[in-house]
């Protein structure tokens, strides 16, 4: 063994001394069978372990206690896949083979490594995807809040401080059952949300829906300047509103338009919101009815949220200007101190919000919401059959399939012993709902049986695993009832129901919820741009870049567009905040809407959107490499090997050396012979994009903080790892649109990982490969490729 | 008077001999010359300034009189030219300047009664109203009109700047009704316009400090031959007397140093004045702009401000009126501003620093427009002004607009 950088050799052995106990006492049952030992590894492997590692590792030597020719490849077990792991860590970190013993070819060693790894995630994979007789995919939050609604019409806010935790992430999929485990803190939060939820559907005191209205004082309105909240209501109820508000949005000279946001005070986001481009003598009424958490609410200005230099927030004007005195007026006098409003034109400066009143009403019960609970809570107290099937129908739809009568004696038998201790029978009874919500069934997806091995899923399930799929809810009654017939399953009524289902307004959870998930759009923001670097960046950009790319994903399923223009396009969805921030002229309307582009703007396609050429960077600079990855995962769903431990970072440049680009420094990073043969597969899919800064901004050349000279001019040409040359951006999208079919496979493993809530396996292939090929004829296009999976023999597979 | 050329003409003679004409052409141009000379200076005299632009050089009037009034926090005053004519009441231009003891200073550095040398405008557009004048006061003053100065120094900082001091030719007993001690003196260097070019006679009496080195001396000290540098105040029966009398270089250093000091100390808490030339706005609230310091300022300030280039620190830029008066806590209405360029112009006009910085700030003030007063704060400590020195209210700015008569 040769030394690790910065590890003392003392430390070494004693680490290696580790290792070597752990996997004598783990492999000890590995042992009696050296037979099988490495029989699934192929035979260039198995050969490059004879002839590099055997010798300090085999049957005779067994340095650091570690033996090497007899572990077991059997990938699914955790233990030996750690082992394996450990073996592919030393390979990559330069460890092993020691350099005093003959070195293999960088590309022999590269696949060796590759190989190894691809066992492991296929072991990984086989393990997540391992399924007993009864699997249990618990709720993600998002997926508890849209069921709550859908089952008893209660907004519960699912992410307030300290309602339930954030679900863990693979991949960006926060619905992964092997990963969405129920820990003691969950089960607590899962009590206190279930009577929060009943309470909500059946307070003891029924909150009339009433209308409040705030208007700034007579003959004034309310002027809000960027970043600029007014506390417009109050709502002590979670619910449905609707929100009414007289205003004139104004647009900056430059064109940029204020965005009204619905801000949450104590929670600091926005829950619903409108661009706005009218003028000051002509105030709209504006109405957004929506759902929203209890809290105190803000009519804001939604931009920036720049600290002033003494500290408080407000920096622009929020202010009541006189109704009737025209805006170009207000300037110098005694407010010359505060923002400027208009310039010396006397047009506004930044896009302005002149507010005349807002009203909130609610909370709104629609009939569809009464209908829901209605007959939930028995009105004969002293019914115990009535309420033994008050119960059953509660819980046939809130755990989504056929309940026994036997599974409601409990519940029943429970009210019965609340009431013999002196509560009210409402209050047992609600105390019953609650334990329904706490049950098993409704906080997760079940699927199989107990005592009964079967291959797919029944049509309850069915049921279940298309409404989470394409609704991130329970079933309809509709669809219920078509499990209940026995028919859903069949071709014909499962491609009725998902007809219907995707015609229905639900549809767009599932529209913004899949892109997010599918292409990590949670990274967006999550290491925040440098102010001092990127002063332009604020969080209404950071929303819009989002928005850009749900909404195209969204338009291409809705138009059913080929999956050629998930990379290559020429169009794009445009407000006037992205249209500044790409430098592309102002689109006429405010609001996001689709755009087609010039030859030269550079965006068509998602590659090109602000939001993944920012997802990657790190705050200071883009992260070409990462880039690369985020490409390979996501696009063509394929993960790249993990980086070695103790790599050492990009230095910046130093004072008096030249300016030079990251590209360049990575050139010279990537030394060892690992690192060579797995930058070669990522780099160049992430160094076509080389024109974009970090906040996906375009550049000629690249910023370099410190060194002498001119910024470097960039260079995003590179040759893909099969062989196809690209000058830039734009032929590398081109190239990766020519191969549709890998990208219908790539996007057909991801729609079926967020589907079936699992990882695709090898098992999974075969089929996979079926729809896409299904998909071929059309061209591959989003909305065939949604309908192909849930038609295919692996939507229905246990 | 002007003459108008047109007026002069016999149009038969041109007519019937061009030679003749010619002539008369010759004689006319002759004639216009000094009219033409005239309307030129009566344009400078009469020049109206306009905010976001310096006067000409040699614009306005040169008037000297005793300072009696002043409102240092507007800056305003008034001078009086003798016991029997009216008071001269002004506003300092926003970039006008003021000398004292040899180095900047600002109305509130002058004492009541020292004599002062002026240079007058009309009103800067907008500001027509800030000296209310009395039709008697028109009357009586022809110059009541050149109410806003553009300099003002006392005698040692007029005579001194010019080149010019007094030779002691030793000491006169006055006779009449007030007999008193005079010095007489003699001009030594350049004669001025608008200064006392020939011999001359000041009081002299016990309240007269004379100067030498670093110390108060006795009368005995001044000797026939010395030259020397005075301050004056107003004398019985119109006459000059002096109030301080400089023997040495030495002497009139160690108090040019220190009205130095105080004047750094002014500004370094009040931040340096000039205006806005060019603005540059952004859609985002932030934006550039590009501000001409004033002149009359000590080097020290604008190197101060200049060497902010590149750093860390940014210069703080808040509004002012044109009484060079700021808003609030001027620390809080302020932007910040980083310097992104630094320019000198060669031979500035006057009122003008010469130097042009452009900054690009966060916070587009609303008062960030051409021709507006800002201040910019330099590498300095902050202090809290006097309350009474801001404009806290509108009712501040309406009051701080017009000069109230005493």
């Amino acid at each position: 063994m040769t030394r690790r950088h910065g590890v003392s050799p003392g430390a070494e052995v004693k680490a290696l001394a580790r290792l070597a106990g752990a996997i004598v006492i783990g492999s000890l049952c590995l042992l009696a069978n050296t037979a099988a030992a490495l029989e699934p590894v192929d035979s260039k492997t198995r050969q490059f372990l004879e002839s590099h590692c055997f010798r300090c590792h085999g049957s005779k030597v067994q340095k650091a206690k570690f033996r090497l020719d007899n572990l077991s490849t059997d990938f699914s077990d955790p233990q030996v896949a750690q082992k394996w792991g450990e073996v592919v860590f030393r390979i990559n970190a330069g460890e092993m083979p020691p350099k005093k013993e003959p070195q293999p070819a960088a590309a022999e060693l590269g696949s060796t490594a590759e190989m190894i790894t691809k066992k492991i995630r296929e072991g990984a994979a086989a393990r997540m995807a391992r399924r007993g007789l009864l699997e249990h995919y618990r709720l993600s939050r998002q997926e508890y809040a849209h069921t709550v609604y859908d089952l008893l019409g209660v907004v519960f806010d699912v992410e307030a401080p300290g309602a339930f935790n954030e679900d863990p992430l693979w991949h960006g999929f926060d619905r992964i059952g092997a990963l969405l485990s129920t820990a003691p803190s969950h089960i607590d939060r899962y009590f206190t949300a279930a009577d929060t939820v009943v309470d909500l559907a059946f307070p003891d005191r029924e909150l009339p829906s009433k209308i409040v209205r705030r208007a700034p004082k007579k003959g004034t309105r309310q002027l809000l300047q960027l970043g600029e909240g007014w506390g417009a209501f109050d709502i002590r109820s979670p619910g449905r509103y609707r929100i009414r508000i007289r205003v004139s949005g104004l647009s900056a000279f430059t064109g940029r338009a204020p965005r009204l946001s619905i801000w949450h005070h104590q929670r600091k986001k926005s829950f619903a919101g409108v661009e706005l481009a009218g003028s000051e003598d002509k105030p709209e009424t504006i109405e957004i009815e929506s759902l929203f958490p209890a809290g105190h609410y803000q009519v804001r200005n939604h931009a920036r949220s720049q600290r002033h230099p003494n500290g408080a927030y407000r920096l622009f004007r929020n202010e009541e200007v006189p109704a009737g005195k025209p805006l170009a007026s207000l300037k110098g006098g005694f407010l010359s101190t505060r923002t400027k409003i208009v310039d010396e034109k006397g047009r506004p400066v930044m896009p302005l919000l002149l507010v005349d009143w807002v009203e909130a009403e609610g909370p709104l019960i629609s009939e569809v919401v009464q209908a829901r609970r209605m007959g939930v809570i028995p009105e004969d107290e002293d019914g115990r059959k009535e309420a033994q099937g008050s119960l059953k129908r509660f819980a046939q739809r809130a755990w989504r399939r056929s309940v026994s009568d036997s599974e409601i004696e409990p519940y029943i038998e429970f009210i019965s012993a609340e009431q013999e201790a002196g509560e009210t029978f409402r209050k047992a009874y609600k105390s019953a709902l609650s334990s329904m919500l706490v049950a098993r069934s409704f906080l997760n997806l079940e699927e199989g049986s107990p005592g009964k091995s079967r291959p797919k899923v029944n049509d309850f399930e069915l049921a279940s695993r298309l409404s989470y799929f394409l609704w991130s809810s329970m079933p309809d009654e509709k669809l219920f009832a078509a499990a209940q017939s026995g028919e859903l399953h069949t071709p014909d009524r499962l491609a009725a129901e998902l007809d219907r289902m995707i015609a229905d307004p639900k549809i767009q959870r599932f529209l913004d919820s899949f892109p997010r998930q599918w292409l990590q759009l949670h990274r967006v923001g999550m290491f925040q741009p440098d102010p001092k670097l990127y002063p332009g960046y604020d969080p209404w950009l950071e929303e819009s870049m989002v928005m850009e790319t749900t909404a195209y994903i969204e338009e291409m399923f809705r138009k059913n567009l080929p999956i050629r223009e998930v990379v290559d396009s020429n169009w794009t969805m445009l407000n006037s905040r992205l249209a500044i921030h790409y430098g592309l002229s102002t689109p006429g309307q405010a609001k996001l809407a689709r755009v087609r582009l010039g030859p030269r703007s550079q965006r068509g396609g998602v590659l090109t959107h602000a939001s993944i050429l920012s997802l990657t960077s790190d705050g200071t600079r883009h992260r070409p490499v990462h880039r690369g990855a985020w490409l390979s995962e996501a696009i063509l769903a394929r993960t790249p090997l993990p980086p070695p431990p103790n790599v050492d970072p990009l230095e910046p440049v130093e004072k008096d050396q030249p300016k030079t680009t990251i590209r360049s420094q990575l050139k010279a990073h990537a030394t060892t012979p690992s690192c060579v043969s797995c930058h070669a597969k990522i780099d160049p899919l992430g160094l076509a994009f080389e024109n974009f800064d970090a906040i996906g901004r375009w550049r000629d050349t690249e910023r370099v903080e410190g060194g002498v000279g001119d910024d470097p001019a960039v260079d995003a040409s590179g040759v893909l790892p099969g062989g196809k040359a690209f000058a830039d951006s734009s032929e590398f999208k081109k190239l990766l649109a020519e191969d549709d079919g890998r990208l219908a496979e790539a996007f057909i493993e991801q729609l079926a990982t967020y589907a079936l809530r699992r990882v695709m396996t090898v098992d999974d292939t075969q089929q996979l490969r079926s729809i896409v090929a299904k998909a071929k004829a059309d061209g591959y296009r989003l909305q065939s490729l949604v309908r192909g999976l849930v038609l295919s023999e692996l939507f229905q597979k246990r | 008077m002007r003459r108008r050329g047109p007026g002069k003409v016999f149009p038969g003679m041109i007519l019937r001999v061009p030679a003749v004409m010619f002539l008369v052409a010759l004689f006319l141009a002759w004639e216009d010359a000094p009219a033409i000379a005239d309307e030129k200076a009566d344009a400078l005299r009469d020049h109206t300034p306009e905010p976001g632009i310096f006067p000409p050089k040699g614009a306005g009037v040169y008037l000297a009189g005793d300072l009696v009034f002043s409102d240092p926090i507007n800056r305003r005053g008034a001078i009086r030219k003798g016991g029997n004519m009216p008071r001269h009441y002004f506003a300092m231009l926003p970039y006008g300047m003021v000398w004292y003891h040899g180095a900047p200073a600002d109305v509130r550095d002058i004492p009541p009664g020292t004599h002062m040398h002026g240079r007058f405008l009309l009103p800067m557009k907008g500001e027509e109203e800030a000296i209310p004048l009395s039709e008697k006061q028109l009357k009586r003053h022809p110059d009541a009109r050149h109410n806003h100065a553009i300099l003002l120094e006392d005698d040692v900082s007029f005579y001194s700047r010019q080149g010019r001091s007094w030779k002691v030719l030793g000491f006169e007993q006055g006779a009449g009704p007030a007999p008193r001690l005079k010095l007489s003196v003699e001009p030594v260097g350049p004669e001025i316009e608008g200064g006392i070019n020939k011999a001359a006679l000041f009081d002299i009496d016990g309240s007269t400090r004379i100067w030498k080195g670093s110390r108060l001396v006795g009368r005995d000290q001044v000797a026939p031959g010395q030259q020397v540098q005075v301050n004056l105040t107003w004398g019985p029966f119109d006459s000059l007397a002096t109030t301080d009398i400089w023997l040495d270089d030495a002497s009139l250093a160690a108090f040019r140093e220190v009205q130095r000091q105080r004047h750094l100390r002014l500004i370094r808490s009040r931040f340096l004045p000039g205006w806005v030339d060019v603005v540059k706005n952004g859609d985002t609230g932030g934006g550039e702009i590009t501000v001409t310091f004033f002149g009359g300022m000590d080097p020290s300030l604008y190197s101060d401000i200049r060497g902010m280039k590149g750093g860390k620190r940014t210069t703080k830029i808040c509004n002012a009126e044109t009484t060079l008066r700021t808003w609030g806590y001027h620390q809080e209405y302020s932007s910040h501003g980083n310097l992104l360029e630094w320019k000198e112009i060669e031979n500035p006009p006057p009122g003008s620093s010469g130097f042009q910085a452009r900054f690009k700030v966060g916070q587009m003030l609303d008062g960030f427009r051409p021709g507006r007063i800002v201040r910019a704060k330099g590498p300095w400590t902050y202090v809290l002004l006097p309350h009474d020195e801001c404009i806290m209210t509108p009712e501040d700015l309406e009051s701080s607009r017009r000069m109230v008569l005493p």
